[in-house]
């Protein structure tokens, strides 16, 4: 009986943890409530893995819309829309040559949704490009890159490359003769220092060019190795890569005290609208655990007036930003296909053969040299863009549009240098050529170091050389430098998409291209 | 109010786009050749005998009262019968079935597919997606 | 806050929108659904999806059945719309091949502009309607194709002997029904007894009885005995041995594709093998011609071709005109009919190649590939037609062209009378070096000692002019050459140039000439002329030139000797 009794109340209780389960799994999942008071906010904020990225706490001016113009977030949206894209792509995508190109067209002409997914992979690329680029801009001419966010820009860097890097090994994977001709052309220009150590004649002891190239392709032409690389870093590599930067990048915002702003930003965003109760006992101490944190903690005797809880105030504006980068890619996959030319032949090369469109600035400068235009001056720019944070150690303005000594009309001056050289070297070498069509024995290292792209690089160097003494400040100059270097990737990569036509001939309009 | 009107809708197209995305891995057309077999038997073809067709799976027969296919395909999980003396043997799990498709042993749970057949000239064609009752031969 | 929650409304309402939109493009407006919509089958509407035809050994996957149902595997008895109707009877079921093996397009695609290959960057477009045949040429090399004329009196062989009264070919015929007597197993039982003559459309690939002959004339008398007026004594007849050949001809080249085997004819009989190599064939002036039907017309310059940027409209123009479509060619303007030009061209466009299984590979391009079969008949007229009649044209009267050296005419009955067998045949096969002339026994794709000997009997058969007998040696002249040199200098250097090499008249300084010609050759064409050509007889007197004695002749003879040891 009594057993029967204690079965009976054990029986009882198995019914009851069976019913409370899903309250159970609900509660473990979500700990500590529905987001309603400060409290909770925080706690919906630290306890979810994919939040607590974020700080609990956002400074007002990070939310003010131009203060970042959403650009980061919007660039992470496109990232996580290539990846989902990408992903369901793989159910179909077979890398091998000419199989690729039949599975490209099985998924444009049968695979459900198939045109639309890889038509939004495509467009979500090139939001990710553009926006990454803007962002970059961003934080330069906020001169966001100070201390202490000088290394979470160097990250910034490698990020930029790394997606660079995603976008150039996506574009062989269709397998036909816009990617053939492409990557051909790229691997190329991985072997461009051979140009350098040919002149010298050092090639056959020290070939990092012929390395580079072996590397890229596993093989001494475009063929199945090379697909199946690609493929391996498209998919795998460089998006692990990507991950992993972007992740530290996340964090070290966070540890370098969120967005930086101007150090009077309390001032001129005025008091708030309200105030928060749950800190009023004591405005003066800190509210969080940055005290283990080293370095400035900006809460620290500052009080928490001026910032709101990330929960929901920054989550709406993330998150309306990421459905806005999503519309702006359906539409624009809705109105424009991927293109897909005819299967890869490697006999016939495309005329022109054009890389991507933010690619086609470094093929103007390539058609001057393989390797100044290809390898040197990226690698220059690279690294001057590396080295911003650590020459410019200046503090005034930090946070603000155009900061810096000179500021807009500083700038101002600079896009009409920039714009300036560039369209008169590029006019002065297409209409009347360059050394080799004048001295047709001259030697390659004389072309290699002596051309329009090397003389438009020196060009701004010298230019923002004259500022930084003119402003007697690192500032200027970098300012100068940046914008012309961004005035001349933008009327390169315009030159090089609509300007040029077969044999990279110059024409004013694509209509003009001879009929073939 | 407009928060949460703007959250559902966010959630409301996501959960669109998921569906969307769900179809994609069920596949439109399949990449297999045609099911029509067209065969021709050797003219020394004995009753009882299976003919068959390279690179297919089944036994085409002839006796005097006209031309039936059974399929090979083991109707346990799919592994390809061996055509015996006696009837058909599965080298999976041991299932055996006699001369006319029906199981004597092993777990198959039905008897072997007996397929339709059309008389095409002197060829025959074997349809491996139609299936006909047992027993079911054709004459030309 | 306010501004980002709108926001976010605003992008996620789009971004819903969006997606309808896209979903409705996939499920609605796609034509294979419209198409598939109309279609009935025996048990109602057809299921709408896609269909395709896939067979790994060819590699192809042809989605084209999801517009043109009933050609799918199983879906014969689909009808509806035009589209969806099954195809015409042909040699090969498209169920079993798929479609663009034979027709060209794109199979992978699933509408119409893009399947059809009238888009960019699609390499492979599907050959223009009345051309289909084209695409036979992609597997097959049919062999033993005689030229247009041949062609023609073969047929006429055909016709003229009543074959048709119960045999049908390409449609045609078959009408005389009787007693069936040579039903063969599997054919449905025929509506009315006839004598159904066996089907003679594919003959040539399928073969015959090599004793249909006795057999018919066995029948023949069989059945005269017991009946008055039976098919076989009305119409069947004794048949000459000559025409039996031609029947054979005709039959060898039923191989269920006419209308390719007519254009192939008409290549054979307009000399294009003259300067063009087809399957390692031909001359080697022009390019070479094996897969320029294959030629993706992304590559190809219309700059100078009117209309629509397709390879037909190419090689329609490039027929009329060669100089105007391709810049710089050196190819004549044949003076081809609007006829002959189509012919050409669907010829041209079926001059492709796949990479085939080997259980896929048809018997006829193995014996071209493997045995050295020709694709021509080794006829002389046929030969003539095909690799002489380019340049000496078909009537072997010669060709003149602006800007090109003169073709000689060599069915001159002058120069037939004169000359030998072996002269001409030394010709055809060492050719005229430094001239157009090639060796057709030296080039690759040259022509077989055989082939060489009925063109030269051929050219004695169409003139009725036989090779004259010469009693003297090939050398007999013994005259002065240094007199010979100062004659030749005078009288025969305006025309042939100072040291031989020609001009107006042609080149004399040539070894092969000089060596196959014999003396008696050169003294009578020097004496007697040749007719209808500048070179008038030095005999006869004439008050616009000098007249020569016979002894200055041979002095002439001597003096052209004289070349033979120097020049190479």
């Amino acid at each position: 009986m009594k057993s029967a009794d204690a079965s009976g109340s054990a029986l009882g209780a198995f019914a009851d943890n069976l019913r409370a389960a899903p309250r159970r799994i609900r509660e473990g999942a979500f700990r500590g409530g529905a987001p309603h008071t400060d409290r909770t906010r925080s706690t919906f904020v630290f306890g979810n893995v994919f939040l607590h990225l974020h700080s609990v706490r956002v400074h007002r001016w990070s939310l003010r819309w131009w203060t970042t113009a959403g650009l980061g977030i919007a660039s992470v949206a496109a990232f996580l829309i290539t990846l989902v894209t990408g992903v369901l792509l793989m159910f179909y995508y077979k890398p091998y040559p000419d199989v690729a190109y039949a599975s490209i067209k099985d998924i444009h002409f049968v695979v459900p949704t198939g045109r639309f997914m890889r038509n939004i992979h495509r467009w979500a690329t090139n939001v990710m490009v553009v926006t990454v680029i803007l962002h970059m801009a961003r934080v330069f001419y906020t001169a966001a890159y100070r201390s202490p966010r000088e290394f979470n820009w160097l990250i910034g860097l490698a990020l930029l490359v790394t997606t660079l890097g995603l976008s150039f090994t996506g574009y062989l994977l269709p397998w036909d003769q816009l990617a053939y001709w492409a990557i051909t052309i790229g691997a190329n220009i991985a072997q461009s220092p051979r140009e350098v150590t040919d002149a010298l004649g050092v090639t056959d002891m020290f070939d990092p060019g012929g390395l580079q190239r072996l590397l890229l392709l596993g093989s001494d032409t475009v063929g199945p190795e090379a697909l199946i690389r690609f493929y391996l870093l498209h998919v795998m590599i460089l998006p692990l890569g990507l991950t992993m930067l972007l992740a530290v990048h996340f964090w070290r915002v966070r540890k370098d005290g969120g967005l930086a702003r101007p150090s009077d930003a309390d001032e001129r965003l005025g008091p708030p609208a309200q105030t928060y109760p749950v800190f009023t006992e004591a405005p003066a101490k800190t509210y969080s655990l940055a005290a283990v944190v080293r370095g400035r903690t900006e809460a620290v005797n500052r009080g928490p007036e001026n910032t709101l809880p990330s929960m929901p105030h920054l989550f709406y504006a993330e998150l309306a930003v990421t459905m806005l980068t999503v519309a702006v890619c359906l539409a624009l996959a809705l109105v424009s296909d991927a293109p897909l030319r005819e299967v890869a032949n490697p006999l016939v090369p495309e005329n022109p053969a054009k890389a991507p469109w933010y690619f086609l600035g470094l093929q103007e400068l390539v058609s001057f040299s393989a390797f100044m235009g290809g390898i040197g001056i990226p690698a220059i720019v690279i690294l001057g863009l590396a080295l911003i944070p650590y020459l410019d150690r200046e503090e005034v303005q930090t946070g603000d549009w155009w900061g810096g000594p000179g500021g807009w009309p500083l700038v101002r001056r600079s896009i009409a240098v920039g714009l300036g050289s560039v369209l008169a070297l590029e006019a002065f070498a297409i209409r009347f050529g360059w050394l080799r069509e004048w001295f047709p024995a001259i030697p390659q290292l004389v072309v290699t170091f002596v051309n329009p792209a090397t003389i438009l690089t020196l060009a701004y160097g010298a230019y923002s050389v004259w500022l930084v003494r003119r402003h007697a400040s690192a500032r200027a100059g970098a300012l100068g430098l940046f914008t012309c270097f961004l005035c001349g990737f933008l009327v390169l990569t315009v030159i090089g998409t609509h300007f040029r036509g077969p044999n990279w001939v110059f024409y004013w309009s694509p209509a003009d291209w001879p009929r073939h | 109010m407009l928060g949460l009107s703007s959250l559902w809708m966010t959630a409301g197209s996501m959960l669109f786009a998921l569906v969307g995305a769900l179809r994609l891995p069920r596949a439109a057309v399949l990449d297999s050749p045609s099911k029509r077999v067209r065969v021709s038997l050797p003219e020394t073809l004995a009753a009882g005998t299976a003919f068959v067709p390279p690179g297919r799976s089944m036994a085409v027969f002839r006796d005097e009262d006209g031309v039936f296919a059974i399929s090979t395909v083991c109707t346990h999980l799919g592994c390809i019968i061996k055509p015996t003396a006696e009837g058909f043997e599965c080298p999976c799990h041991g299932s055996r079935f006699a001369a006319d498709g029906s199981v004597t042993r092993g777990p198959a749970p039905q008897p072997l597919r007996w397929l339709k057949v059309s008389a095409s000239g002197e060829q025959w064609i074997v349809d491996e997606a139609a299936v006909v009752p047992a027993g079911t031969k054709v004459n030309a | 806050m306010q501004k980002n929650k709108l926001l976010l409304l605003a992008s996620s309402f789009t971004t819903l929108l969006l997606l309808v939109i896209a979903a409705g493009q996939e499920h609605f407006g796609k034509e294979w659904r419209d198409i598939q919509g109309q279609g009935r089958g025996e048990e109602g509407p057809i299921p709408v999806q896609l269909r395709q035809i896939v067979n790994p050994a060819l590699g192809t996957s042809d989605r084209c059945v999801s517009c043109h149902v009933a050609m799918a595997p199983g879906e014969e008895s689909v009808a509806g719309s035009p589209v969806l109707h099954r195809h015409t009877p042909a040699a090969h079921d498209p169920a079993d091949y798929g479609c663009t093996v034979c027709h060209g397009g794109q199979g992978l695609a699933t509408e119409k502009t893009d399947a059809h290959g009238d888009v960019d960057f699609w390499p492979q477009p599907m050959l223009p309607p009345g051309m289909s045949q084209a695409g036979c040429g992609t597997c097959h090399a049919y062999v033993g194709i005689p030229g247009a004329g041949v062609l023609a009196a073969s047929r006429g062989a055909f016709e003229r002997h009543s074959c048709l009264a119960c045999h049908r070919v390409d449609g045609r015929g078959g009408v005389q029904r009787r007693a069936s007597t040579l039903r063969r197993r599997g054919t449905p039982q025929p509506a009315s007894p006839g004598l159904d003559g066996p089907e003679l459309s594919r003959v040539g690939t399928t073969g015959y009885d090599a004793r249909w002959y006795e057999d018919h004339l066995a029948k023949r008398a069989g059945e005269a005995a017991d009946q008055n007026a039976t098919p076989w004594s009305t119409v069947f007849h004794p048949i000459g041995e000559a025409d039996r050949a031609a029947l054979h001809t005709y039959l060898a080249t039923r191989v269920g594709a006419p209308n390719l085997i007519e254009a192939k004819a008409t290549f054979l009989s307009t000399g294009c093998l003259g300067c063009h190599t087809v399957g390692g064939v031909g001359g080697e002036e022009g390019p070479d011609l094996t897969r320029v039907g294959d030629k993706d017309p992304g590559q190809v310059d219309f700059a100078h071709v009117p209309g629509s940027r397709s390879l037909a409209a190419w090689n329609l123009e490039h027929f009329r005109s060669p100089g105007a479509v391709a810049p710089g060619s050196q190819m004549p303007v044949l003076g081809l009919t609007e006829d002959q030009i189509r012919k050409l061209t669907f010829y041209v466009l079926s001059l492709r190649r796949r990479d085939l299984p080997g259980s896929y590979l048809p018997k006829d391009r193995l014996r071209v590939a493997r045995f050295g079969d020709r694709e021509f008949t080794t006829d002389g007229a046929t030969i003539f037609g095909a690799f002489c009649s380019g340049c000496h044209g078909l009537d072997g009267l010669g060709r003149r062209s602006p800007g090109l050296p003169a073709f000689p005419s060599i069915a001159n009955p002058d120069f037939l009378s004169r000359v030998s067998d072996d002269f001409v045949a030394a010709t055809v096969r060492l050719g005229r070096p430094g001239r157009r002339m090639p060796g057709w026994s030296r080039i690759a794709g040259g022509l077989r000692p055989d082939e060489i000997t009925a063109v030269v009997s051929y050219l004695r058969t169409r003139s009725g002019i036989a090779a004259p007998s010469d009693p003297r040696p090939k050398r007999w002249v013994q005259g002065d050459a240094r007199a010979g040199e100062r004659l030749f200098a005078s009288t025969c250097s305006g025309c042939h140039g100072a040291t031989g090499q020609g001009g107006e008249g042609p080149a004399l300084n040539n070894r092969v000439l000089l060596d196959a010609a014999t003396d008696t050759y050169l003294a009578d064409t020097i004496g007697k002329g040749r007719r209808g050509t500048a070179m008038a007889g030095f005999l006869t007197s004439s008050p616009a030139r000098r007249t020569l004695a016979a002894a200055e002749i041979e002095s002439i003879v001597a003096f052209l000797r004289t070349w033979q040891e120097n020049v190479k």
